[in-house]
């Protein structure tokens, strides 16, 4: 931030309570018709809480993963319904899941499943929105995604940006996961591009040493300064928010460590696996082990209309093979954390924005199904071992416990310590709850 | 005549549709939350907001052995036990007992709850006032909604419409119709009614006191229209920009580019006046760079995103159409229209933007009318008046076409059908009466020849507002692409104006362009003045505007005199040149690029935020271009030349003292000069200043 400001601001919208109350000051003459009251957004202190975790790992499946070839299997149903996988027992006495997951089976002791994850937004655009924000999307307001209200609850960790997406195919660093709607633009997630091995811009340039980049920093300061007849405005105090994120970032080694993979041994490498699911896992156990506070790792390629039990474990097929890809990087991930003492402060979260048709179509795939779709919930405090709810003989809609999309950001926001209940000052000054619906799921945390 | 909201048990019933129905919506019963919902609620289903009433009426009337609604004791009906509490309802209590709304539910269910007259349907609703102004906050104002009736009847329907303020900061809306204002500014109120909508204007004064608008002369009538509004609302205009911010303005504005350091030398030197404006705006409009940009203003329009031959066809096409300066009308028309060989005939490529005819119809109407009709794809409209039938109809247009073989050719074949009917639609424009069907023909045609009317309000006001938009910063409607009487332009005279401007010049986007740049309105400051800070869409002072990355990667290029390589495309391409978005470019991947598989409307789809500012800090957009170029062209001059020269070159303006004064010893006693110069253009690069048209 190169604009002089009173206080220090460790926040990603870069308000610190005076400045709240400076504004507030503004409000009471007009402040409506501009952009400025987006600053308003985080002035509120954050409430105290006793959440166990600290930070949360959310592996997206991209497309809607299918929950009847995957954690909700119906061996009993007809052949129109049924996976072809065979379900594999678990670690849970009891539990199966498909034969594709082997190593996930033996990790489902730190899991909670609910299977009772239900809506009604089947479009791919709308159903993420809803899952990543517990708000049904309107054109009338953009809710910020979960990471954003996480990262404006807590600021940096030291000098980790709160909020990192790792993309796949520029997917998640664009509309879905990273947007911070109407926080702020710097409560969105830092978008590390699309080669987890390797991100750009932490190292400076050839050529220039430590003293001159910061010398050059102190001159980009003046410069601002002397620029100072540029009207602040969301775009100026965006980029200056960014640049200071930056800066920190770069001033410490260790952050910038955090974002190295080649940091890591061969064989934890190859424990997570070489698809692009096991670098972006292993990434982000790096990143909160750092001091990140919620890190998107999206895998891309579930939106599987066809072919759906030749592509889904078969890694010959072009851009498939998604099962074995996604077991090997879950279960390293939660393993790796446990071995690590990180479990109990890390919210595992695997889910993607529906499940899918019940009915197998034409081409041996299964389309959207917003009604019923599984989530696995791990670490942060979660009561693993348990399945929480339970859809129909075909997977067809929950006949137990149904979860909805607003329940289950409910659950996680308060699991990291932000709270749901808070209200948030939109652009235009309008109250808005962090979340307007939706509750705790008790059996969560063993109630 | 009807009375609606006064339960007078009258010898004839109300009707269904305009009398009972409007009671359910009132009540929130057919809500997208409740009842309207598509799978419904409770195992009761209405149609959203009432769009479907004879369904609505079978489904209250005929379901459930008719226990929704019981003749011979119309109090016992479930459609009244429950919204009124008196049984268990999810929904909680709706519908009053004491209330208007309860007894004419339950007279009209007296009365052997009949629909009434098939055809008696409300043609449109007015509000009134229509333009409120309030000096103040907390102030009150009741609006009064009259509808129109198909049998010519009018009837006060202010109790049963439903009010949702545009912006609530500024008025809240009761359930009444009684608007409070709360802060100050410009916005609406949507009103709803019975499938029809309409708005009314609230404006609050910014400031307390009035003021002239002496200091704010017009020079053409967008002032006129500019300053009206300033001059209702108390809000000063701030003073005309000085040269050096209207030429950097304008040179981006209007071809992307950075004026070069001759160009910024010779304009400086001169006396200011609005004639050397005006010249140096007219060249720009001559050159090959605004036919560069504004062809990828279209591309961008159009989300051309192919590749190889085909995309280039296209794109030449575009190109040759902004060089020629053809009309606006006349390009719409060769895009709606346009057959044949994909990689030959460039315009044909727009048909390929979707295959389904109702995904067409919607790129169509977002594109060419600014209108967002997805919605009336599986309802009717909830803000806005299309209905399903509309849709499907207009979608018909483009029901006949095939794709195969890389040619778009029209076939005899091919329907849209009713999602309801299943029967195939002939087609229709969007709010406009049928045309009569020529046999066998291309029914493109018919549909572009509508279109592009000159009468057809939609497709030149989306047009203008989209220019004005890039130009101004803010569309005189926003979203650009959402153009509904439920989202009145802040400035509804001056869209018309410039729309009917537009028409008058032939549909000329250079000289649209230029009436815009010439105005007082575009070349104000972008410093604030008193009150005018707290402003955001009345146009007292210019907005800053954030440089597109492809704008923002050739200006590096520019201004360090270090051209860039795409792969694929010759040297000497720019960015703002490229004809695929999917072009390989790490450095605008991070800067945020349109992709053009969805709408940008100026904001990019990829990049931005804390890996932006980490590239710039340290990638290679900027440091990759600190050696050779300017830097080596610079070397010998005196420490004053060069900083004088950069800061021309970057920010098109000289050095202030206090600047000079900073850098000036720097460059002159540092250990390595060249270094130092570096570090200064590194400086300039990612300077605020740099990174903002202001």
């Amino acid at each position: 931030m190169k604009t002089p400001r009173p206080t220090q601001s460790h926040r990603c919208d870069g308000v610190s309570r005076r400045d709240f109350l400076h504004l507030g000051l503004l409000t009471s003459f007009g402040l409506s018709v501009t952009d400025l009251l987006r600053l308003q957004a985080a002035a509120a202190e954050a409430p105290g809480h006793s959440a166990k975790a600290k930070s949360c790992i959310l592996i997206w499946l991209d497309g809607g993963p299918s929950h009847l070839d995957m954690f909700d299997l119906k061996p009993e149903a007809p052949s129109e319904v049924r996976s072809q996988f065979k379900a594999i027992p678990t670690s849970v006495t009891g539990l199966h899941i498909c034969e594709h997951l082997p190593l996930t089976a033996g990790v489902m002791k730190d899991v909670a499943l609910i299977r009772s994850l239900t809506h009604e937004l089947g479009n791919h655009d709308t159903g993420t929105r809803f899952m990543l924000t517990g708000h049904r999307p309107t054109p009338a307001l953009e809710h910020p995604s979960l990471g954003s209200l996480v990262a404006q609850t807590h600021g940096f960790g030291g000098a980790m940006p709160p909020y990192v997406a790792i993309p796949n195919d520029g997917v998640g660093g664009d509309s879905n996961a990273a947007r911070a709607g109407y926080l702020p633009g710097a409560c969105s997630a830092f978008n590390v591009g699309n080669d987890p091995s390797r991100v750009g811009g932490l190292q400076l340039p050839e050529g220039v040493s430590f003293a001159r980049g910061e010398h050059r920093r102190e001159m980009l300061r003046k410069m601002d300064a002397f620029s100072r007849h540029i009207e602040e405005g969301p775009p100026t105090r965006d980029r200056d928010a960014f640049y200071e994120q930056a800066y920190r970032l770069l001033a410490s080694t260790e952050a910038k460590e955090a974002f190295d993979l080649s940091r890591e041994k061969s064989e934890t490498r190859e424990r997570y696996g070489h698809a692009r699911v096991g670098a972006g896992c292993l990434l982000a156990r790096r990143l909160v082990e750092a001091g990140s506070r919620f890190v998107t790792v999206v895998d891309t390629g579930w939106d599987t209309h066809q072919q759906i039990f030749k592509e889904l474990p078969d890694s010959r097929f072009p851009g498939s093979g998604k099962l074995p890809a996604l077991d090997r990087a879950y279960s390293a991930l939660i393993t790796d954390l446990r071995e690590r003492g990180l479990l109990d402060s890390t919210l595992v979260v695997l889910m993607g924005e529906f499940g899918r048709t019940p009915k197998l179509n034409a081409l041996g795939g299964r389309d959207h199904w917003p009604r019923a779709g599984s989530v696995c919930l791990a670490g942060g405090g979660v009561k693993g071992g348990q399945v929480i709810g339970a859809t129909n003989s075909f997977g067809e809609i929950p006949v137990e416990r149904p979860v909805g999309p607003p329940d289950l950001a409910f659950t996680i926001l308060k699991f990291l310590g932000v709270d749901p209940t808070r209200e948030l000052t939109t652009p235009t000054g309008r109250p808005m709850k962090v979340m307007s619906e939706g509750s705790f799921i008790k059996e969560l945390v063993g109630v | 005549m009807l009375v609606a909201g006064t339960a007078v048990s009258d010898a004839t019933p109300p009707p269904f549709r305009t009398g009972i129905l409007p009671v359910l919506t009132k009540a929130g019963c057919n809500a997208g939350a409740c009842h309207g919902a598509a799978t419904g609620q409770g195992g009761f289903k209405l149609s959203l907001l009432g769009y479907d009433p004879e369904e609505d009426f079978e489904r209250i009337t005929r379901e459930l052995g008719s226990r929704r609604v019981e003749v011979a004791h119309p109090e016992e009906s479930l459609v009244l036990r429950k919204p009124s509490g008196q049984l268990e309802h999810e929904g909680g209590r709706k519908l009053r007992r004491d209330s208007n709304g309860y007894a004419l539910v339950r007279d009209w269910i007296a009365a052997g709850a009949p629909y009434g007259p098939r055809d008696l349907q409300v043609t449109g609703i007015s509000v009134e006032p229509s333009d409120n102004l309030l000096h103040g906050t907390n102030l009150t104002k009741q609006l009064r909604v009259t509808a129109s009736l198909s049998d010519s009847s009018r009837q006060d329907v202010t109790d049963l419409s439903l009010y949702t303020s545009n912006d609530d900061a500024i008025a809240e809306v009761s359930k009444t119709g009684e608007v409070t204002t709360v802060g100050r500014g410009l916005t609406s109120i949507m009103v709803r009614y019975s499938g029809q909508v309409a708005a009314a204007r609230i404006a609050v004064p910014l400031g307390d006191a009035k003021i002239g608008m002496d200091d704010f002369p017009a020079r053409n009538y967008i002032d006129e229209h500019v300053g009206r509004e300033l001059s209702r609302l108390h809000v000063p205009a701030s003073p005309l920009s000085d040269d050096a911010e209207f030429l950097r303005r304008v040179h981006l504005d209007v071809t992307g580019r950075l004026p070069t350091p001759e160009a910024t030398r010779l304009f400086l030197a001169e006396p200011s006046s609005a004639q050397k404006r005006q010249r140096a705006t007219d060249e720009l409009l001559r050159s090959d760079a605004f036919v560069d940009f504004w062809t990828m203003k279209l591309a961008d329009l159009l989300l051309l995103n192919g590749r190889g031959d085909t995309a280039a066809a296209y794109h030449a096409w575009l190109r040759e159409q902004v060089a020629t300066n053809a009309a606006f009308d006349r390009i719409t028309r060769a895009l709606l229209t346009s057959s044949g060989d994909l990689a030959r005939v460039g315009s044909a490529n727009f048909m390929t933007l979707a295959s389904d005819p109702r995904d067409l119809s919607e790129h169509a109407g977002r594109i060419f009318l600014g209108a967002q009709i997805a919605c009336a794809r599986c309802h009717s409209h909830p803000s806005d008046r299309w209905t399903q039938e509309d849709y499907h109809r207009f979608a018909a247009y483009f029901a006949r076409i095939t794709r195969e073989g890389g040619a778009v050719q029209i076939s005899t074949r091919g329907e849209v059908d009713h999602p309801k009917t299943g029967k195939p639609l002939s087609p229709k424009p969007l709010g406009a009466p049928s045309r009569p069907q020529i046999g066998d023909v291309d029914r493109r045609v018919e549909l572009a020849g509508w279109l592009t009317a000159p009468d057809n309000p939609l497709f030149t006001r989306t047009i203008v507002n989209r220019v004005w938009k890039h130009l101004l910063g803010r569309g005189l409607v926003e979203p650009v692409d959402d153009l509904r009487p439920t989202n009145p332009p802040t400035h509804p005279e001056l869209l018309d104006a410039l729309a009917a401007d537009f028409v008058a010049h032939d549909f000329d986007l250079r000289q649209l362009i230029r009436t815009i740049v010439s105005s007082r309105t575009y070349q104000l400051t972008s410093r604030t003045r008193g009150v005018n800070r707290m402003d955001s869409r009345l146009y007292s002072h210019a907005y800053l505007k954030e440089l597109p990355a492809p704008v923002f990667a050739d200006a590096v290029a520019q201004v360090t005199g270090v051209p860039d390589l795409f792969e694929g495309c010759p040297e000497g391409t720019r960015a703002v040149q490229l004809i695929s978005p999917a072009t390989p470019s790490p450095a605008l991947d991070v800067l945020g690029r349109c992709l053009r598989k969805r709408p940008c409307d100026g904001s990019a789809q990829t990049g931005g935020g804390l890996a932006e500012a980490l590239h710039l800090i340290n990638g290679s957009t900027i440091n990759g271009k600190l050696r050779g170029g300017v830097i080596e062209e610079l070397k010998g001059r005196s420490s004053r030349e060069i900083v004088e020269e950069l800061y021309r070159r970057v920010l098109t303006r000289p050095p202030a003292q206090d600047e000079l004064a900073e850098w000036e010893p720097l460059l002159a006693s540092g250990p390595d000069r060249t270094e130092a110069v570096q570090d200064l253009l590194w400086t300039l690069l990612n300077s605020r200043e740099f990174a903002l048209n202001h």
